[in-house]
């Protein structure tokens, strides 16, 4: 079997001056969450339109299954795109009978689907008398449908409620258990770190990292400190090679540091020069605190 | 082509914009088609007074001039159509249903050939009605009723659907090409009342023969009645194949251009 599910090259988009994707090659294996984390406008939707054939690249190519993209292989393929797009005024099975004639799946699943966003109840409602959440959850249903090899799902989680969103994400889970492949594209960066196994992280249209979630959270450890005199405080870290950076937030500082210093060692270190910190907390370090690293350090 | 035309009928069936429109044009082209002798005969009537020629009272439904008649009539109605065409292409890009239908496993090809199904099933709907309306009117109206008659001129009914079926394909093309749904009816309005009028009066009769409408609406010629007959006007009694091939060839084309518009372009 096909060990890579999709194979991006060289992909470039540009709407009139603006750079929407900027060479882009990316990898996605089979089985793997893969996440796409950017801030807004970073290509995520562009990338996720092309794979589609939504939205035409002006240059460079992408594979799915080993194969170039038609229609056919687009039916195993089941996406979300941006907002959730129906026929206002036909029920969600009308909607999805059409998207089932599409798939050619048979309508048996359509209830299946439905069950499965908790939608069954008000399946025969028009989309228009449905509320945010809802719609969201109907396309979701839709992607779902004909249980496509690849999901993917652009802001999945977009108008839900708290329960809504903790419901997708275990369906996400539950889907990704199953062997599916999923592809999702998010500016939450927790949502990403609690269901994915990789990630890439998009800005202006360039790729800053791709690899699995570990190792981006892998290398250097957070800690957070606090002194009496700050000034003299930050003076001292300064001069401490094993402190990669130092980031004021008010009376503490934030310190991104080798994973070999120790937060005894620092305090030996800084009690040395006269400094004793009156608070010092090691933090995990999350996908967030990586992404604004990596943010902040192309400015 | 089974699965497209179910795709697409799931979309219009259960619509009642499409439902109420599709109603209301045939109970008016039947009214039409049921009041126009008596009031054509009234107006005859009063022009026939005092003149030199005789104008003797006329059937418009007698075989085989009904089916001329009556395509023709039937021909003004049709911006009727072109716009139940141009509101269900433009919804497509407003509810971005497009998008989800292209993202759910159709091509691109398929989608254009959905609406050519539309179109396609529009005229023929619309040219069974015009048959049976005609068939019926026919039968009553005529004396010496034989199968030769009603055979006669029975080839307007093929070419009064080429005149629709081209003519809601240009009215597709709008659609496709300006995406916006009060954008492309006026369009596509003002181009049918207005722009090609002008331009094919600018141009010589050679050349604006064969502009678009022109040469749709020139399919079906205004019938010679004897009220044309009384203005010594004679006009054409059968369809010539300049304009059967001229208007295939204009289906064709408007298809043509729709496919390279959608071919390369984001959605």
């Amino acid at each position: 079997m096909q060990k890579e599910i999709l194979e991006i090259r060289n992909l470039s988009k540009s709407y009139g001056r603006l750079k929407a994707l900027d060479n882009l090659s990316l990898k996605v294996e089979r089985g793997s969450v893969f996440g796409i984390l950017g801030p807004n406008g970073s290509g995520k939707t562009t990338t996720l339109g092309i794979l589609l054939d939504i939205i035409k690249a002006d240059s460079g190519e992408h594979f799915w299954f080993g194969q170039p993209p038609d229609s056919v292989l687009r039916k195993r393929i089941g996406a979300l795109l941006e907002q959730p797009l129906f026929y206002p005024y036909l029920t969600a099975v009308g909607n999805l009978k059409i998207v089932a004639d599409i798939r050619g799946v048979p309508y048996d699943d359509i209830d299946e689907v439905l069950e499965m966003v908790h939608l069954s109840d008000r399946k025969l409602y028009k989309y228009s008398t449905y509320s945010l959440g809802m719609k969201q959850r109907l396309a979701i249903a839709a992607a779902m449908l004909g249980n496509p090899e690849v999901l993917i799902l652009d802001e999945p989680t977009n108008g839900l409620d708290p329960k809504g969103i903790a419901d997708i994400r275990n369906l996400i889970l539950e889907a990704a258990g199953r062997g599916f492949t999923i592809i999702l594209a998010s500016h939450l960066l927790d949502e990403v770190e609690k269901v994915c196994s990789h990630v890439m992280i998009l800005e202006k249209g360039k790729k800053r990292y791709a690899g699995p979630v570990d190792e981006a959270l892998a290398g250097s450890v957070i800690m957070e400190v606090a002194a009496t005199d700050p000034e003299k405080l930050q003076l001292a870290l300064k001069k401490i090679a094993a402190v990669k950076s130092v980031a004021r937030q008010g009376e503490n500082f934030v310190l991104t540091v080798a994973e070999d210093l120790h937060p005894g060692l620092l305090n030996k270190m800084l009690a040395e020069q006269g400094i004793f910190l009156t608070h010092l907390v090691v933090r995990n370090k999350s996908l967030e605190k990586y992404f604004l690293e990596l943010l902040s350090d192309s400015q | 082509m089974k699965r497209l035309i179910k795709i697409d009928f799931r979309k219009y069936a259960r619509n009642r914009t499409f439902r109420i429109l599709g109603l209301l044009y045939v109970v008016l082209v039947v009214f039409v088609f049921l009041v126009t002798e008596s009031f054509l005969n009234h107006v005859i009537s009063h022009v026939g007074k005092g003149s030199p020629v005789t104008v003797p009272d006329f059937s418009l439904y007698s075989f085989p001039y009904v089916w001329h008649n009556m395509t023709f009539i039937a021909g003004f109605f049709k911006i009727f159509l072109a716009l139940i065409v141009i509101i269900f292409v433009t919804n497509e890009y407003s509810y971005k249903t497009i998008r989800q239908n292209i993202m759910s496993g159709m091509s691109r090809v398929e989608f254009l050939l959905s609406k050519v199904i539309f179109v396609f099933f529009i005229s023929f709907a619309v040219t069974l009605v015009l048959f049976l309306t005609a068939l019926f009117l026919g039968i009553f109206h005529t004396e010496h009723l034989t199968v030769a008659l009603v055979l006669a001129k029975i080839y307007f009914v093929p070419a009064y659907f080429l005149e629709i079926f081209a003519f809601l394909l240009l009215a597709m093309l709008f659609a496709f090409v300006l995406q916006k749904q009060g954008l492309a009816i006026s369009v596509f309005a003002l181009y049918y009342y207005v722009l090609e009028p002008v331009v094919a009066f600018k141009l010589p009769d050679a050349i604006a023969r064969f502009l678009p409408i022109k040469m749709i609406t020139h399919l079906i010629d205004v019938p010679n009645s004897s009220l044309m007959k009384l203005f010594g006007v004679n006009f054409r009694e059968t369809v010539s194949w300049t304009d059967v091939w001229g208007c295939a060839a204009y289906s064709l084309l408007f298809i043509a251009l729709v496919y390279l518009f959608l071919k390369n372009r984001d959605l």
